[in-house]
This record gives structure tokens, sequence and C-alpha cells, in this order.
């Protein structure tokens, strides 16, 4: 049995609605199959008020063994470092966050804000948000750089706008079996299981990719995403087009760019006008190179590409 | 568009640019908000308006600057269609012209 306990911070909810929609294994296996107990979670727990904070306060003494401790959301300092803006339990968030993380064997952040900051992070950032070990990629955030749970693991980020489902329901369940010692995180601490391919591994566009033929507006079915509008799959760390979204599919797979959502900068460009689903140019030539090509190089393969496209890739070769 | 007014397009672009037809190469669009403007003119032109599009799009019938740069290896070519697929545009165009609005 392992005790999970889920609280949010600045946070929209999305990713309990994504965790409450997971399939493998889903949220109801975790507790019958996997043996999580789930002290309390916002939209789940029972108890209200002053046996809330009774719980919280047990989970910190040590009373109640707290296995996982699961955050979603950021954490949010203002005003004035206080953190006084986000309240729970008769104390700033912030101050759960801190000895919650300090009991805890394990401390997992869902979602982009809890891992490093996300969109309430976004510059001019009036919330004085932070993911608890970064704040966009810079290491510190909330813990600071040199914290560790007791199982001797820093935070285990699992990001994304919202985290998919699977991913969290399968590394809570790595966790809660005793196979935590398996997960090997990368530089961000994200699951390098999830976060080393990208997100256009397995895109169904990547034959448009490879022959440089672009999708020209939201929604067509022939055309890769990158050229024109915005996607950010070739150069973003998600098994997105592996494990699909709600079984069936993806951004990129229904015609929508990938936001990069996974990515510690996310939202890009701080979301000025004219960067969200364009994209960004320096006198025609892509400003972000997917991953590991340089200019020279992409320049290069886009004549070759263009000279050895075959006709079908023009076409929609998706027909109903 | 069929075959044969595909081509027939395609020469009357020809022609304009042959005969010297001054097209806006400049200012090339560094920015996206400068690329939207541009396509926020050829959506105000007429459908039809073949040299309207030619002009706006600042169309020359050879390759440009140093790099040659041509519409080969433009994002929005269909090579096998000779054709321009930037929805504003949407004519028939030459592996060896270039516009303004190249992207690679």
């Amino acid at each position: 049995m392992a005790n999970l306990l889920w609280l949010q911070g600045g946070a929209c909810s999305g990713n309990t609605m994504s965790f409450l929609n997971a399939e493998e294994p889903s949220a109801c296996d975790l507790v019958t199959d996997f043996g999580i107990n789930v002290l309390w979670h916002p939209s789940l727990g029972i108890e209200l008020g002053d046996n809330v904070k009774q719980l919280l306060q047990d989970c910190i003494s040590g009373k109640i063994a707290l296995d996982i401790f699961v955050f979603e959301g950021t954490v949010v300092n203002a005003p004035n470092g206080t953190g006084n803006w986000n309240r729970f339990c008769g104390r700033p968030m912030k101050d759960w966050v801190r000895e919650l993380s300090e009991a805890a064997q394990f401390v997992v952040a869902i979602g982009d804000c809890a891992t490093w900051g996300g969109i309430p992070a976004t510059a001019p950032n009036p919330s004085e948000s932070v993911g608890l070990q970064f704040l966009k990629r810079a290491p510190g955030g909330s813990l600071g750089t040199a914290f560790k749970s007791k199982a001797g693991l820093p935070v285990i980020n699992i990001p994304g706008c919202p985290a998919h489902p699977d991913w969290v329901t399968q590394i809570l369940v790595a966790v809660a079996s005793g196979r935590a010692g398996d997960l090997s995180l990368d530089e961000f601490q994200r699951p390098k299981t999830f976060f080393t391919s990208f997100t256009q591994t397995g895109c169904t566009r990547n034959m448009h990719f490879a022959y440089k033929v672009s999708a020209t507006a939201f929604g067509q079915r022939k055309g890769c995403l990158f050229y024109d509008l915005g996607c950010r799959g070739p150069m973003t760390h998600s098994p997105c087009n592996r494990i699909l979204w709600n079984r069936q599919s993806s951004k990129t797979r229904a015609g929508m760019p990938c936001l990069g959502c996974t990515e510690p900068e996310f939202p890009f460009f701080d979301l000025a006008p004219g960067t969200v689903f364009k994209t960004q140019t320096v006198m025609g030539v892509p400003k972000d190179m997917p991953a590991g090509v340089d200019k020279t190089g992409y320049i290069k393969l886009t004549a070759a590409a263009k000279a050895a496209a075959p006709a079908w890739a023009e076409k929609d070769i998706f027909v109903v | 568009m069929s075959t044969g007014e595909t081509n027939s397009v395609l020469d009357q672009i020809a022609k304009l640019l042959a005969n010297g037809l001054k097209t806006k190469t400049e200012p090339f669009p560094e920015t996206e908000k400068e690329f939207g403007e541009i396509l926020g003119e050829l959506r105000a032109l007429s459908p039809d308006d073949l040299q309207g599009k030619v002009v706006i799009g600042g169309f020359i019938n050879h390759p440009f600057g140093e790099e040659q740069y041509r519409c080969m290896e433009c994002m929005y070519y269909l090579v096998h269609r000779k054709w321009c697929d930037l929805p504003e545009l949407a004519v028939p165009v030459e592996p060896d012209w270039w516009c303004r609005l190249w992207r690679i």
C-alpha cells in the first residue's frame, strides 16, 4: 500500500481532468490493482476544512506515512514572496508544498505549471509563479536545486498542458510498486522513457515532413505542420504520437500544430501576437530548426527532398 | 483548374514578367507581422486579379540573391504540379522563379 496525496496550486485542474481519463492504467486501477491509497485529492477527497488540515499535518509529522506527494499547478509566491494569493487550509500553499515535499518519499510534479511554471509564469508573471524545481529552464524553483525527497530522487517532472493521463498513472504505478529505481530522468527531471523521443516520432505526417510538403491551413490532412503553422513536433520531447490521446489520435494527426507543451519554455515567445500557430522565420528560414539540424544542412536537405518528392506526397492520401 | 487552364495562367504570368512588369520584391517580410500584412493585401484582391497577385507577391522570373533562392525549394511549392500552394497566391509557377513570400 502506498499513500498518495495530491494538491493543486496555481492550476486550472486540467491535469486532474486528464488523470481521471487515464486508461492504461486507469485512476481506479491505481487503487484496486496497484495498492495506491489516495489520502486526499481536490476532486476526489471527501474530507473538508479542518479535517483536510489535520490530514496534511499528520503527513508532515509522520503520523501518516506519505509515500507519494503529487503537485499540480504553480507554486504561487505573490504578493511579494508571501504566497498569500494562494492560501489553503489557513496558510500559503507554498508552505504546505515545502513541508509535504520534505515529508514525502517521492514528489511528482504533474503538468507544466508544477514542473516549470507554465502559462501562469509567462512574463510578467504577476502571480510570481514557479515550478517545484524549475522556473522555465532555470533550475531552482520553489524547492531549490538541492532538494531530494526521502527516497533520494529529485522531483519527478511529468510536463504537458495537460500531461497525458497514462504518463501520470504509469509513473505513479512505477513509484508505488517499488520500481522508482528503474526511472531514468533527463536534465529536466522528466522520465526518459516518455521524453527522449520527439512528438514527431510516430506522426502520420512524417512523409510530408520528409518531402517538404507543407500544410497551409488547420485540419488539412496532407502536408506537414512544421513549415508554416508553427508545429514544434520536430523539437519537442514527448510520446504524443506513440501513446495516443484518448487511444485515438494526437494534435498533429488531427491537423493541429504541436505547441511544444512538454518543454520548459512553453508557452513559447511569451505568447506575443503572431507567434502562435505560425512558424517563426528569419528571411524565410525557420528560427527553430528540428533538433540537431543546422541551417546549412536544412537548406541542402530541403533542396534534395523537394527534388526527390514523389507525386503522391502532394496529394491527400488519407481518402475517406 | 484543368491542365490547359493551368498552362494558360502560367503563360500569362511568364509574359507579364518577361515584359518587365515591376513587382514588389521589397521589402522582404522579415517578421510574421510583415508577412501577414502582405497576405492581407493579397486577400483584398479580386480572386482573378492575376497581375495584382504577381505584383504584391513580388514575383521574379529567376532565382533570388547570392544564395539563388527559388520556388523549387520553397515549402509552398508543389513540384509535380508546378504550383504555389500558398492559399493567397494559388497560382502555377516555374521552379526557377521566386517571390518575397518565399519560405523554406
